[in-house]
C-alpha cells in the first residue's frame, strides 16, 4: 500500500548536506502494525513523515496505492493525507477552543451531522463519552491523547502514523494508548515510532533504524 | 452542527483575540468618519445658514446709491423669466455664532406687506405672536435664529450697547417664525429713520422658484461691470467650494496617512494575532487540511473582523455623531449631519486596505510555513 524506494530524505546543515533517511526501501502492507525503532536523532520521526507526505523525499520516491507522491500537487498530497491517513503525535496537540468532540470531528473531511455521530462513537469506544464537551484544559494528559487517537480514527483511515505517542506518558499510560491504537485501527495500518521496544511487542515487524538508514527488519 | 473550522466558531470563541481586531477597526472608521462630518458641517452651515438666499436674487448698488431705481428698470424691462414680488429693503447687520466663531447675518429690513410675502416664499407661514407694527423697533425672526442667538420673544435681536448687533432702539422680538430657515426682518420705515447707510437694495425674485437659479445667472452676468452688486446663492455655492478645496486636500492627506498608519498598526496585530495560532495551522496542515483551504479559512476569518469592524465603526460613528448633534451642536442650532454619506464614503478604504494588507501577511506567513516544525516542536 505504501511503498518507499531508495527514498532519502536530506537537510542542509551550514552548507553540508545531512540524510535524516538515507536510501529506504520499505513496505507498509494493508493491516499490517509496523514498528520504527531507534535512538534520539537516528531519522525515524523523518521516515514517517516522508512515509506520510508529510516532506518529500529528496530523491528516491515513496507512494501510496501506486500513485507517487513526487507526481502530485502540494493539495492533492494534503488531500490525500487527509481522507487516508491519521495522525497522532508526540504532543497532545489539540485546538484549545475546540470541545473534544469537534477536535475528534476534525479528522474527517467534511465535518457534518455524521461525522458527529461518528466522533461520539469513537470518543465512546475510547472512554471518554462523559468527557466529549470537555475543552482540551480540563483533560488530562493522557485523555488528551486519546482524544488525538480519536481523531487520528475517526472515518476509515488506511493507515494511522504515530509519531511516539507515548514518549510523554509513564508506561502504564503509554501501554494503554498503544493498545487503544492497535484495537481501534480495524484493517487499517499502523506505523509507529518509538525509541521504547516495549511498546511494540504487538507489532507485525519492526524497523530500526541508526543514522538514517534501515539498520534491521 | 456546524463545522468546528467554520471561521465564525473561531471569532466567538476567542472573543478576547478577535474584539481587539474589530476595535481598531471601529475606533478607525469612529475617527475618520468624525472628522469628516465636523470639517464638512462648516460648509453645511453656511449653506444652511445663508439657505434664504437662495429664494431671490439680492442687488444692491455701488458707489452710487441713486443707481436703484435704474437697476430695477432694468431687471423689469429684461428679465429673462417671469417675475414675482420685486422689493426694496434695507439691511442691519447681526452677528450669528458658528462652530468656528461669529458669521455676519442681516435683519432684513421691509414693509409689511413684502416681509408676509417674503416669509411665504421661504414656506414660513406659521407665526407665533406678532407682525412687527410699521416704524417700530420691532422684529421677527425664525426659530433656528432665536436658538443660535439664545433670544427668545420679547428680547432684542439689536441694541444700542450691542456693536455687534446694534441699533439705536432695542429692536424687541414679537413674533416667531416656525421654519427651518434662518431669516429675521424688521420695518424698513425703521431703518430709514435709524440706520447706515441710506441705501435702498433690491429683493428680486423669479415668480417660479424652478427659475430663480436661471434669474441668478442672468442678473448675475447683466450687472458685470456696472455699479451694482449682486448676491446669488450659486455665487455662496461657489464660493464656499472653492473655499473648502484647499481644505479638502488636507483632509485628503490626513485621511491617507490615517488609513496608512493604521493599516500598518493592524498589519501587526494580525502578525501577533497569527503568530499565536502558528501551532494550530501547523496542526491542521499535518492532519491534511490544505494550505488554500487554511488560507481560505483564515482570510474569511479575517473579512468577517474587518467587515464587522467597519459595520460597527458605521454605526458607533451615526450613535456619537448623532449625540454630538444632540447635546451640542442642536442647542446652539449648529449645523452637523450623522447620515454625512461623504464621511462613511471616506472609511471604504478602511476595511479593504486593512483586508489586502492582512492577506498579504498570511500569505507570506504560509508561503514559509512548515508544519513539521510545528508538530515536531521547533515552531512552538
Amino acid at each position: 500500500m505504501i511503498e518507499a524506494r531508495s527514498a532519502s530524505l536530506v537537510y542542509e546543515d551550514n552548507g553540508k548536506e545531512v540524510f535524516a533517511c538515507h536510501d529506504i526501501d520499505l513496505r507498509v502492507k494493508d493491516g499490517e502494525f509496523i514498528g520504527i525503532l531507534g535512538p534520539s536523532g537516528s531519522g525515524k520521526s523523518s521516515l514517517l513523515y516522508v512515509l506520510c507526505g508529510l516532506k518529500r523525499a529528496t530523491s528516491g520516491g515513496v507512494a501510496f496505492d501506486g500513485q507517487d507522491y513526487s507526481s502530485i500537487s502540494g493539495e492533492a498530497l494534503a488531500g490525500l493525507r487527509l481522507k487516508n491517513f491519521g495522525f497522532v503525535f508526540q504532543y497532545p496537540y489539540l485546538l484549545g477552543y475546540l470541545s473534544a468532540l469537534e477536535n475528534v470531528m476534525l479528522g474527517y473531511p467534511n465535518p457534518g451531522s455524521k461525522t458527529k455521530d461518528e466522533a461520539e462513537a469513537q470518543l465512546r469506544s475510547l472512554g471518554l463519552a462523559d468527557k466529549a464537551h470537555r475543552f482540551p484544559h480540563q483533560l488530562s494528559g493522557g485523555e488528551r491523547q486519546r482524544v488525538c487517537i480519536g481523531r487520528a480514527l475517526l472515518g476509515t483511515k488506511r493507515v494511522v502514523f504515530a509519531d511516539e505517542p507515548t514518549a510523554n506518558l509513564d508506561h502504564l499510560n503509554g501501554m494503554a494508548v498503544v493498545e487503544t491504537l492497535v484495537s481501534n485501527r480495524g484493517s487499517g495500518s499502523l506505523v509507529m515510532v518509538t525509541h521504547d521496544p516495549s511498546m511494540l511487542e504487538r507489532a507485525d515487524r519492526v524497523v530500526t533504524i541508526l543514522d538514517g538508514k534501515i539498520h534491521s527488519v | 452542527m456546524k463545522s468546528p473550522l467554520a471561521p465564525y466558531v473561531f471569532l466567538l470563541r476567542n472573543l478576547s483575540k478577535s474584539t481587539p481586531l474589530a476595535g481598531v477597526i471601529v475606533l478607525a472608521v469612529l475617527l475618520i468618519s468624525g472628522i469628516v462630518v465636523i470639517m464638512n458641517s462648516i460648509p453645511l452651515s453656511i449653506r444652511t445658514t445663508y439657505s434664504y438666499s437662495r429664494f431671490h436674487t439680492g442687488v444692491t448698488p455701488r458707489g452710487n446709491p441713486a443707481m436703484t431705481p435704474t437697476l430695477k428698470k432694468i431687471i423689469l424691462d429684461e428679465s429673462p423669466v417671469a417675475l414675482g414680488p420685486l422689493m426694496t429693503c434695507r439691511a442691519a447687520d447681526c452677528e450669528v455664532k458658528s462652530i468656528v466663531g461669529p458669521w455676519r447675518f442681516v435683519v432684513i429690513a421691509l414693509e409689511q406687506n413684502d416681509m408676509r410675502s417674503y416669509a411665504a416664499r421661504l414656506g414660513a407661514t406659521k407665526l407665533t405672536g406678532r407682525w412687527p407694527r410699521k416704524g417700530e423697533p420691532e422684529a421677527v425672526v425664525s426659530e433656528p435664529i432665536l436658538k443660535n442667538m439664545q433670544l427668545k420673544m420679547g428680547s432684542a435681536i439689536l441694541k444700542p450697547e450691542d456693536s455687534n448687533n446694534y441699533s439705536p432702539k432695542p429692536v424687541k422680538i414679537v413674533g416667531v417664525l416656525r421654519t427651518d430657515q434662518w431669516l429675521a426682518m424688521m420695518p424698513i420705515e425703521y431703518h430709514r429713520a435709524n440706520h447706515f447707510p441710506p441705501i435702498d437694495l433690491l429683493v428680486v425674485m423669479a415668480k417660479s422658484l424652478d427659475e430663480q437659479d436661471k434669474l441668478d445667472h442672468w442678473i448675475y452676468e447683466r450687472f458685470k461691470g456696472m455699479q451694482a452688486r449682486v448676491f446669488a446663492y450659486f455665487k455662496l455655492e461657489e464660493e464656499t467650494t472653492e473655499m473648502f478645496k484647499i481644505l479638502y486636500s488636507i483632509l485628503n492627506v490626513v485621511i491617507g496617512l490615517l488609513v496608512i498608519v493604521i493599516t500598518l498598526m493592524m498589519a501587526l496585530l494580525m502578525n501577533i494575532y497569527q503568530s499565536q495560532r502558528v501551532q494550530e495551522f501547523g496542526l491542521l496542515q499535518a492532519i491534511g487540511l490544505s494550505r488554500n483551504t487554511l488560507l481560505r479559512r483564515i482570510l474569511a476569518e479575517s473579512a468577517i473582523v474587518v467587515f464587522l469592524g467597519w459595520v460597527m465603526g458605521l454605526v458607533s460613528s451615526l450613535a456619537f455623531l448623532s449625540l454630538i448633534r444632540k447635546v451640542l451642536f442642536d442647542p446652539r442650532a449648529f449645523m452637523l449631519d450623522p447620515f454625512d454619506r461623504t464621511a462613511y464614503l471616506y472609511t471604504v478604504p478602511v476595511p479593504i486596505v486593512i483586508f489586502a494588507v492582512s492577506a498579504l501577511t498570511i500569505w507570506t506567513k504560509f508561503h514559509k510555513f512548515d508544519p513539521v516544525g510545528v508538530v515536531e516542536r521547533r515552531l512552538v
